[in-house]
């Protein structure tokens, strides 16, 4: 289909799609000059602070290629900030404000580029999304730790709360000047950008980074520029919308940064004016919704979902990748396959440690058996990224949506008294969904894709589970599957049941992985120009490991749901939940079985932490430790497992490959570097100094030879 | 009547026409050779035959059959492979992986029964990268790395092969071998379309050639008629007047 008829086509729908639902929700309410101006009067000022956000994401991007996911939770951090030295201490906000805009978030935006975000440019996208959804959650924790949450935080509105009239109309000063203060950045960015040396610089990295690099920009002082202003503009957009949120929960104002995403990508992640319209348009939709609609039972969360729906739409309006050439600066990957059999003996030694681990854990109480159940279930999601995300690299943020699908498939479908069928139906009600995922990503490439599909979790979570054929209002029963006789309801059956599932997985992936379907998502990853060179089918095997991913992930589902006991909404599944096992997962290693335990292992810890441990500092801890310990795999993307596993193999008695492997690695580095002499390094002093040795010349020559480069 | 013909193909990018009107046929069972200086648009014209990009205007015939709108891995089916001037191999698969890749899909597609493992080793053997089999691309030299994409190309069973500067990247020895198997491949019946630089081996391996300059085909005929032909060394080397 060619680009025209399907951009028509996804025009089309989403005009049919808004008047539908306008008609089936339109609340009676009299549109009128009143409604319309304070329409506009509550629209304007939050398209500003999300324009405000966004226009921080772009610059950003489009500077240094790394698309920050905390951009919220900056804009959350710095609002308690100031509220920290405002309400708490008293300072006066004319000082504090731009104390906090213009001094403290620029240099905390300097620190975290030469610290940490430098070293992420070139790495491979997940690394870099997971990096940043890392300091998204360390912020968080952060917060947590400083401002105990028990307590209530209120930010006042500037000038509190006084306004003017538009007719009937209050417009607080605080919003007044929340759009004139966006409109001023607007033009103040303008010139930024097209007037100033830095500026125009910063748009020739945009163009060509590497042409601008000959041209003499220098990326690192404006890789800096960069992240300052992005950091001082998601600070003032949460100083901004601080007192519009209730109790100023950093979730919510964390979450400002989906809104942003939908403005931000209006624009392509590229143009500034384009994401102020997108923001513009969200915005007065989000009114005209709250406005004039009215959504009720299963539609309920529809306007919550609106960003997220905006995103998706206009994602299926970006014109078609073009077939991609490999990188050029081509990530080492150390890819080591592990064999079948390898991995069935550690698949055996699981089962068998979780089997004696379960004599040691209560009976009676069956607290930390679900806790380990909870985990080896998450490792079984987890798991579905390692093909899709991990050899193919397309990254997908909606692990979760498929295991929700998978569980309300299982409910619904014989889960509620323990069918075995309901498990396969489970994973094959999601395969199709997955497929159908795969059709954007035939359009959509790395960061769009990854996107696409956090909006579709978004999606799911919001819209799906309140259906009355998924979940509805209510709650569903679920019970553990039959299998052989077996009803394993005790918690410590149903443990190694899981544990089983997830090795006969386990050792099926690792099994795909030395296969021929296996050997072509790695190609397709390294080099799609160069498949398809050879005959490979892009769609056919984009559909097939969508599917398997989903399937895999819709049959964890059916598992975490028996773990659960019942579902009740999306309790569990929220989109949002799914970043942190896919956070644990890169930290593991995305491309290996271990990696997807690792990824268990680590939410069980933190889930263990969060209940038994109630002191906020540990609870914080829990978002924190994640957020740092994906600093760990900037320098080795292939994730801990890798290092891990190499270690441990050196320890088996009949692994000599693995030592023998071991001792000719640490010898090539005790080697120095040799280059081809006056090629690649150059003459030094002592090479004529070796060349006179075995010339048998005495050492009488004259010093200062020292270089000859070769031309 | 070629194997392959590149009918008046067009291809422009924004306002530059990196390639215009371009006609030339490579014939089964020789080689054929595609010269001309840097940014001549000889890797665009390749990309439009294999269909990483699409025509301005313009056909391309495979065997008398239009394959102009044909999908890349359609063509790569039908019997046309390449390599790359800069390298697309798979480079966290090994040098045997590579190859096995090329001939899983061809087993699928022309549900044919072999040993890929067998052939692959007799591939790469062929090009002359045995050694190296079960060495990660990522960590081969670039000369190795294109005998490897040139195993891989091979693997598919082309009837038209697209080599884009093969010899870069390989010492004397092994462009002289190269020189060889262009031989002993164009015996079999196989046609060869050859980019390159290396002028002793273009003027060596082709039987015919076509000179690109700008986008334009501004000569066509046998290697000594190319070597003689004034325009062609006015595009490499400039005339008296723009060298001022």
């Amino acid at each position: 289909m060619s680009q025209r008829w399907s951009n028509l086509l996804v025009w089309a729908g989403t005009i049919a799609f808004i008047v539908f639902v306008s008609k089936a929700a339109w609340a009676g309410n009299a549109v009128n000059g009143t409604s319309l101006i304070s329409l506009v009067v509550v629209a304007l000022p939050l398209a500003g602070i999300v324009a405000m956000a966004a226009s921080g994401l772009v610059v950003v991007y489009t500077t240094t290629g790394v698309f920050n996911f905390a951009q919220g939770a900056i804009g959350m951090f710095f609002a308690y900030v100031d509220w920290e030295l405002t309400v708490d201490r008293g300072w006066p906000q004319l000082i504090v404000l731009p104390l906090v805009v213009l001094v403290l978030a620029p240099l905390f935006g300097v620190l975290l580029d030469r610290m940490v975000m430098r070293s992420v440019q070139g790495k491979p996208l997940v690394v870099q999304l997971m990096v940043t959804v890392g300091l998204m959650f360390a912020l968080i924790g952060l917060a947590n730790m400083i401002w105990n949450q028990q307590n209530a935080h209120t930010m006042p509105f500037l000038f509190a709360g006084r306004g003017f009239h538009i007719g009937q109309v209050l417009l607080t000063w605080h919003r007044f000047i929340t759009i004139v203060v966006a409109i001023a950045l607007a033009v103040g960015l303008r010139i930024l950008l097209f007037r100033t040396r830095v500026g125009v610089a910063m748009r020739a990295v945009v163009d060509n980074r590497d042409l601008a690099a000959l041209g003499g920009a220098r990326s690192t002082v404006l890789s800096s520029v960069a992240w300052g202003l992005g950091c001082s503009l998601a600070a003032l957009a949460g100083i901004l919308l601080a007192p519009e949120t209730a109790d100023m929960s950093p979730t919510v104002l964390t979450l400002l940064v989906i809104t942003a995403f939908a403005a931000a990508v209006v624009g392509r992640l590229r143009s500034l004016p384009l994401t102020y319209l997108g923001a513009l348009i969200l915005a007065l939709s989000t009114q005209w919704m709250g406005s004039f609609l009215k959504f009720s039972d299963r539609w309920t969360n529809v306007p919550e979902a609106l960003p997220t729906i905006m995103l998706f739409i206009v994602l299926l309006l970006l014109p078609r990748a073009e077939i991609q050439f490999a990188r050029i600066h081509a990530v080492r990957r150390v890819e080591r396959v592990s064999s079948v059999r390898d991995t069935t003996i550690g698949m055996v030694a699981l089962v068998a440690a979780m089997v004696v681990l379960t004599t040691f854990l209560s009976s009676t109480d069956p607290t930390n058996v679900n806790r380990i159940t909870l985990g080896m279930c998450t490792a079984l999601v987890a798991l579905s990224l390692v093909p899709l995300t991990g050899w193919a690299g397309q990254v997908s943020l909606a692990p979760l949506a498929f295991a929700g699908i998978g569980a309300v498939a299982y409910a619904r479908l014989g889960g509620a008294h323990g069918s075995i069928w309901a498990v396969l139906l489970a994973a094959l009600v999601t395969i199709p969904v997955g497929a159908l995922l795969a059709f954007p990503a035939m359009r959509l490439q790395g960061l769009y894709l990854a996107l696409a599909t956090l909006a579709f979790a978004a999606m799911v979570e919001e819209v799906f589970f309140s259906q009355p054929f998924a979940v509805g209002p209510g709650e569903r029963d679920v019970a553990p599957v039959h299998l052989l006789g077996v009803d394993f309801s005790s918690p410590k059956s149903f443990l190694i049941l899981v544990t089983v599932v997830f090795g006969l997985c386990g050792i099926g992936i690792v099994a795909l992985r030395r296969s021929a379907f296996g050997r072509r998502l790695v190609a397709l990853r390294d080099s799609e120009a160069a498949s398809v060179t050879v005959g490979v089918n892009i769609l056919e095997t984009k559909l097939a490991v969508f599917a398997i991913s989903a399937g895999i992930a819709g049959f964890g589902g059916a598992f975490l749901a028996m773990s659960a006991g019942k579902l009740s909404g999306s309790t569990g599944f929220e989109a949002l939940s799914g970043l942190p096992i896919v956070l644990a997962l890169v930290i593991g290693g995305v491309g290996f079985v271990a990696g997807a335990l690792f990824a268990g292992i680590f939410g069980l810890s933190l889930v263990v932490i969060q209940s038994d441990w109630h002191i906020s500092l540990w609870i914080g801890l829990t978002y924190l430790a994640p957020g740092l310990a994906v600093l760990g795999i900037i320098q080795n993307p292939s994730g801990a497992v890798v290092p891990m596993g190499e270690g441990f193999a050196r320890l088996l008695p009949w692994r000599h490959d693995a030592r023998r492997e071991y001792e000719e690695m640490t010898a090539s580095d005790a080697e120095p570097e040799v280059g081809e002499l006056g090629l690649e390094r150059p003459f030094e002093e002592a090479d004529v100094l070796l060349v006179d040795r075995g010339l048998g010349i005495g050492n009488d020559v004259p010093r200062g030879i020292t270089t000859a480069r070769s031309t | 009547m070629g194997l392959l013909e590149v009918e008046g193909v067009a291809v422009q990018f924004g306002g530059l026409l990196a390639v215009d009107d371009a006609s030339f046929s490579v014939p089964a069972g020789c080689v054929t050779g595609l010269i001309g200086p840097n940014g001549a648009g000889k890797t665009t014209l390749f990309n439009v035959i294999t269909g990483l990009q699409a025509p301005s205007r313009g056909r391309i015939v495979l065997d008398g059959a239009d394959i102009t709108r044909k999908r890349p891995y359609r063509r790569a089916r039908l019997g046309i492979a390449r390599t790359f001037q800069r390298l697309e191999a798979f480079g966290s698969l090994t040098a045997r992986e590579n190859v096995l890749v090329a001939l899983e899909m061809r087993r699928r597609w022309a549900s044919s029964r072999y040993d890929c493992a067998t052939l692959a080793d007799e591939l790469l053997d062929r090009v002359g990268a045995m050694s190296v089999a079960d060495v990660r691309v990522e960590a081969l030299p670039t000369g190795s790395a294109r005998l490897v994409e040139l195993a891989r190309a091979l693997a598919t069973e082309p009837k038209v092969l697209l080599l884009d500067e093969p010899s870069s990247g390989l010492d004397e020895q092994e462009t002289d071998a190269l020189g060889t198997l262009l031989h002993e491949l164009t015996a079999g019946g196989l046609g060869v379309l050859l980019v390159e630089h290396d002028m002793p081996l273009v003027m060596e391996a082709c039987t015919h050639i076509s000179v690109l300059d700008f986008g334009r085909i501004i000569a066509q005929g046998s290697p000594a008629e190319i070597q003689a032909d004034p325009s062609v060394q006015r595009a490499y080397l400039g005339t008296a007047k723009s060298a001022q």
